[in-house]
């Protein structure tokens, strides 16, 4: 069994660019990658929101009534309806002083997972079990 | 010179805000810009917020981003997209992109 974990990092605030929307889309693609891939392999992504890339965690996002666009807050909630692990560093939270209450859930879909809020430390571990990492 | 600057980004344009001065200044926070009216960094509001201006946000854009009124800075006034016209047309003289 070989099974490759891929680490997304997405460091960019939400909207003024694709680049989170992307990240987090590019990571959801990965739930087909299994088709392609011979038997008893595998990959695993991990998402990890640092830095202003935690702006986007924030719960009641309304990017479809305002900017006809799908929120990212729609794309991080299918993320964890496909049981992905997506983690928010718990530091970069606090410094800019958002609760966890205020994070996004996906719980109303019927997803299992949740955002996972974690120190750096955890981040990093992350990091350096992923064989690839992509940075958005 | 009465100057109005469209503050659409978070982190990268601060440093050429903050030189910027004008007998009349206004920022008006829009896209990522309005984090500088809600977020406080390690406990500090935007160091922008201490310029001499008139500081606006845009409504739209803060709820965009998952953001309410009870967010933002008391030196902070939220406007919606008629507002912005009418400081454009009828407040200031130049307008800048940031």
């Amino acid at each position: 069994m070989s099974v490759i974990e891929v680490g997304f990092i997405i460091q960019r605030p939400p909207y003024k660019s694709e680049t989170s929307t992307l990240g987090v889309t590019h990571a959801i693609s990965y739930q087909v990658v299994d088709m392609l891939l011979e038997e008893g392999q595998g990959v695993t992504p991990k998402v990890c929101f640092i830095g202003e890339g935690v702006l986007n965690c924030i719960s009641g996002q309304k990017a479809m009534e305002n900017y006809g666009v799908t929120s990212i807050e729609s794309h991080i909630k299918n993320a964890l309806l496909v049981d992905l692990d997506l983690y928010v560093c718990k530091e970069d939270l606090e410094r800019f002083g958002i609760s966890e209450d205020r994070l996004i859930d996906a719980e109303d879909m019927g997803a299992d997972k949740k955002l996972q809020v974690v120190p750096f430390s955890e981040i990093q571990k992350i990091l350096n079990n992923s064989k690839h990492l992509l940075v958005f | 010179m009465k100057l109005c600057i469209f503050v659409n980004d978070f982190k990268t344009v601060t440093d050429t805000v903050e030189r910027l001065s004008a007998e009349k200044l206004g920022l008006i926070f829009i896209q990522n810009g309005v984090f500088h009216a809600t977020i406080k960094e390690n406990g500090k509001s935007s160091h922008l917020l201490e310029k001499p201006a008139s500081f606006y946000v845009l409504a739209e854009d803060l709820a965009t981003r998952g953001l309410t009124d009870a967010d933002v800075d008391k030196r902070v006034k939220i406007v919606n997209y008629g507002d912005v016209v009418d400081l454009i047309f009828n407040e200031y003289e130049k307008i800048i992109w940031l």
